[in-house]
């Protein structure tokens, strides 16, 4: 250990390493990924050894991929203008290495050139290969990374020598089985601990918020269970439609796209034990605990609890829109479902009978991601409230926009009678400490660099999704594909949706 | 005639109730006013300094939203007498019109005494409240006391006032005369330089090595023969307790020696002040250490005054350096924090309550501070 960092209070910076990107060529790269660590250098979290190496098919030479990224910096970092005498000295540790997946030729290259950034720039043999690329080259990736013997096993770091990393993006398979291939793929080559599998979401400030809300107040804790609370409701609304996207949302639909990955993490750090530290695995496990206790979907119950929904004609933001099927690259007639609600219990002591009300969907009334605690009414009716009884108290927990949490409760008008009213006690994140927090990308960049996995899915956790939400398809295809029901873009969903939860006496939230 | 104390408070609140009752002005472009508030932040010091620093205030305040109270005291007016105004300070935030409220108080005199019963009838409830305190502080002060009785931090400026009043501060604390924590903001400038120090033993095979320096060298902007600056003597305090550095004096000069006894020797030299920099700031720290047959050399060169140039930046450039045996150096410029005053309260009132090295750097550096360490021999290694 240095021991100048022990009791370093601002002490976050990664390990020295060279980050190897595989599909430097793409939107991610460009757009999230380089204007990230150009954050992190700037705030100076980045290691003095430090480089960027993007890998690519297309050839070119060094100085045009640092001018991709720095024009991909200008447009997207999170700060404006790029400072030019940061940058150019951050640029000289972005190089590229052209060459096809599938040709070793490529790895020996990549070899070399690692070789010699060791030596030019005190990356002390450290690699972080994040593979930015669709799921069907990780294979390729990780094969020929191997063969170049690119890849050191984990005993070596834990001895005090190098670490390798490898970080996947999502989409993380398609359903269980080819979850379970991609697994076994990377398991060919990486042990798990090696493995940085991202959910962006949990890089959000506001997601890890939750923990500290949860575990650090001694308020909510005590009542955060069937005893008090009514229902839960996880919303994950966008007002955008396909973006372009049609041929990739074609294949995907939002169930894959939001529910498997983003939602259910939401529903299980909701939802879980407090763990008993912090540490990675001990977060993990109580998530997979959620995730295991899930009532599974059988095929009878998937159409009483899950409702799809495709996005028809309307207006989002007073703008006219086309329908999903009007988008371009969209089958006139898709069956691909842009909204789905579901009502899912955690058959567990503490949630037992309680439901978690979800949905996500596209064209909706607002972009707006939420998790909502409705508590149960007082026991007695003491106060004769006009309009029907007194509404219960409700924790919003805003992951985006917005960011904050809100305290419904009801008080009292002033005056000679008793008048209930509903009022909330607001707690604005941005307004309290300012909007310019480090994007999701930046943190988890840097997590991975410093081979903290607390924010990352582990390999059980991502098989639990897929499994759970493989009984959806499968009883959806068991209903011979019927077409999903229509719902006017800007609106809240299918009316279906709103039966879902109505026969249970509730209603949606407007959030 | 002059209001009694209570009559202006009553005012202030009411000028407090009416920021947010008057009408927003009509036709105006900007959004409605949020009032927003995550703490109080008191700031107290001698009337000249508090004029120039209601601008940093406002600052800091608009991205802390907090109720600012500012305390101008002036104990040696002859008449007695409080006075304030309050307002509302308001800045766009992501689209959002978000604003504090800044109260500022005027104690002259005898009142000075009881200003702090008048500032706690006005602190918001259920928040943290910090007290900025500017100018040198005593610890006997009775202003100083009943102010700091109502906060749960306590920040000074030891770059303004002295190491030694910030020593006696941090015993004062430590003794637990006080459940507040010290920060201050000279030890949050700090933090680069002490980031950037770490970093010369980040690499596992570097670890050792901070325990086998062999030499050390200051370099401050002042003329050859000022004293040593707090800035200098703050790292070097830092450096030393964290790798348990001892000082001995030999026929009345200064020797420093490692935790396995080795004599250290340190160089202090100087370098051209460029207009804009602030006196007897540190401009570079040069390090040299052996362990095994691995030679380091290592090298913090801030180009001072080098952040004025662009007004959205105001920072300094530093040149990071290390060179390990014969390897090419490494080499990493990167930007300090802002210049700015607001910046580094900001970021102190981020930071961790508590940190226990501050007293303990503090005492190191007093120390030498206190043998009247003058720079500017020209035995400065290369
Ligand atoms: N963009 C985002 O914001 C985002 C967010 C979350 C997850 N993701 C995921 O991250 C991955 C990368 O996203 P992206 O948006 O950067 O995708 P992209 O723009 O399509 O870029 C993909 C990269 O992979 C390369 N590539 C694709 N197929 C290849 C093949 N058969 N052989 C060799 N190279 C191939 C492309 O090279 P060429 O340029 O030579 O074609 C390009 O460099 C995807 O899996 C995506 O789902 C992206």
């Amino acid at each position: 250990m240095n021991p100048l960092r022990n009791g370093l209070v601002e002490d976050r910076t990664g390990d020295a390493c060279a980050v190897v990107i595989f599909g430097a060529s793409g939107d991610l790269t460009k757009r999230k990924l380089v204007p990230a660590f150009y954050n992190l250098g700037v705030s100076r979290s980045l290691p003095s050894g430090f480089a960027i190496v993007g890998v690519a098919r297309r050839e070119k030479t060094h100085e045009q991929f640092r001018a991709e990224m720095k024009e991909g910096v200008s447009t997207f970092s999170r700060r404006k203008p790029i400072d030019p005498a940061f940058w150019s000295d951050f640029e000289r540790g972005i190089t590229y290495v052209a060459g096809t997946f599938d040709a070793q030729k490529t790895y020996e290259d990549l070899r070399l050139h690692l070789d010699q950034l060791d030596r030019d720039r005190g990356t002390a043999k450290n690699r972080l290969f994040y593979l930015a690329v669709p799921p069907s080259e990780f294979g390729q990736i990780v094969a020929g990374l191997k063969s170049a013997g690119l890849v050191q096993p984990p005993n070596v770091h834990r001895e005090g020598g190098a670490w390798t990393r490898v970080v996947v993006e999502k989409p993380f398979g398609h359903d269980l089985a080819s979850a379970q291939v991609l697994n076994d793929t990377i398991a060919s080559t990486f042990d798990e601990s090696q493995v940085f599998r991202i959910d962006h979401y949990l890089g959000k400030e506001t997601v890890q918020n939750l923990l500290v809300f949860r575990f650090a107040n001694s308020l909510f804790e005590p009542i955060w269970h069937r005893e008090h609370v009514d229902h839960v409701q996880i919303t994950v609304a966008e007002d955008i439609g396909v973006e372009g996207r049609g041929k990739f949302y074609e294949q995907i639909g939002v169930t894959k796209d939001i529910v498997e990955n983003h939602l259910m993490q939401l529903l299980c750090l909701t939802a879980m034990e407090p763990p008993i530290s912090l540490a990675a695995d001990a977060v993990r496990d109580e998530k997979v605990k959620v995730l295991r206790s899930l009532r599974p979907m059988e095929r009878s119950l998937v159409q009483e609890n899950v409702i799809r929904g495709q996005y028809d004609r309307g207006a989002v933001r007073g703008d006219e829109v086309p329908a999903y099927r009007e988008e371009p690259d969209v089958a006139r007639d898709s069956r691909v479902e842009t909204f789905v609600a579901m009502r899912v219990f955690v058959d567990n002591w503490r949630w037992g009978g309680v439901p978690f009300y979800v949905r996500a969907g596209k064209r909706l009334a607002r972009r707006v991601t939420e998790i909502a605690v409705q508590f149960k009414r007082v026991p007695h009716g003491l106060f004769r409230a006009p309009d029907g009884g007194i509404t219960q108290n409700v924790l919003a927990m805003r992951i985006q926009p917005d960011e904050g949490i809100a305290l419904r409760f009801t008080t009292k008008e002033p005056g000679q009678h008793t008048v209930l009213r509903d009022v909330a006690m607001d707690f604005r994140y941005g307004a309290a400490f300012g909007s310019n927090t480090p994007e999701a990308y930046e943190r988890l960049l840097l997590d991975s660099m410093r081979g903290e996995a607390t924010l990352f899915t582990r390999r059980d956790e991502v098989e639990e999704q897929w499994a759970y939400i493989d009984r959806v398809f499968d009883a959806w295809r068991a209903e011979a594909n019927a077409p999903p029901p229509l719902y006017a873009a800007g609106s809240w969903g299918p009316e279906q949706a709103d039966d879902l939860v109505a026969r249970d006496g509730r209603r949606w939230r407007k959030p | 005639m002059t209001e009694s104390s209570s009559k202006v408070l009553a005012r202030i609140e009411r000028e407090l109730r009416d920021v947010w009752l008057a009408p927003e002005p009509a036709g105006g472009s900007l959004p409605p006013k949020s009032r927003v508030c995550t703490m109080n932040l008191l700031v107290a010091g001698p009337r000249d300094l508090m004029d120039g620093y209601t601008h940093v205030v406002d600052e800091v305040t608009a991205s802390i939203p907090a109720r600012a109270i500012l305390i101008a005291l002036d104990p040696d007016a002859e008449d007695s007498e409080l006075s304030g105004d309050a307002t509302a300070v308001c800045s766009l935030l992501g689209g959002k019109n978000i604003c504090s409220e800044r109260v500022r108080l005027v104690a002259q005199g005898a009142v000075c005494t009881r200003v702090a019963s008048a500032v706690d009838s006005i602190l918001v409830p259920e928040i943290p409240t910090a007290l900025v305190w500017l100018g040198r502080v005593h610890v006997t002060d009775p202003v100083f006391l009943s102010l700091s009785a109502s906060a749960q931090r306590i920040i000074t400026d030891s770059e303004y006032s002295s190491l030694s009043s910030l020593l006696h501060l941090s015993a004062w604390a430590r003794r637990g005369s006080s459940q507040a924590s010290i920060a201050d903001l000279a030890w949050t400038r700090l933090a680069p330089w002490q980031e950037l120090f770490a970093r010369f033993f980040d690499d596992p095979r570097l670890h050792d090595h901070a325990s086998r320096i062999t030499r050390l060298a200051f370099r401050q902007a002042s003329e050859a023969g000022a004293r040593l600056g707090s800035e200098g003597a703050l790292l070097l305090g830092w450096v030393a307790t964290r790798l348990g550095w001892r000082t001995s004096r030999m026929g009345g000069a200064l020797r420093f020696h490692r935790r396995d006894g080795k004599n250290l020797p340190i160089d202090f030299g100087v370098t051209p002040r460029p207009e804009g920099t602030a006196p007897s700031s540190l401009a570079s720290v040069r390090l040299e250490a052996d362990h095994g047959d691995v030679h380091v050399e290592g090298a913090i060169e801030r180009e001072l005054a080098s952040g004025l140039s662009s007004d959205a930046v105001d920072a300094d450039m530093v040149n990071w350096t290390l060179r390990v045996g014969g390897a090419p150096p490494i080499e990493q410029r990167v930007r300090f924090g802002a210049n700015k005053a607001a910046k580094w309260l900001e970021r102190t009132l981020h930071r961790p309550a508590r940190d226990p090295a501050l007293a303990e750097s503090v005492a190191f550096a007093e120390e030498v501070l206190e043998d009247g360490v003058v720079c500017g021999a020209p035995s400065h290694p290369r």
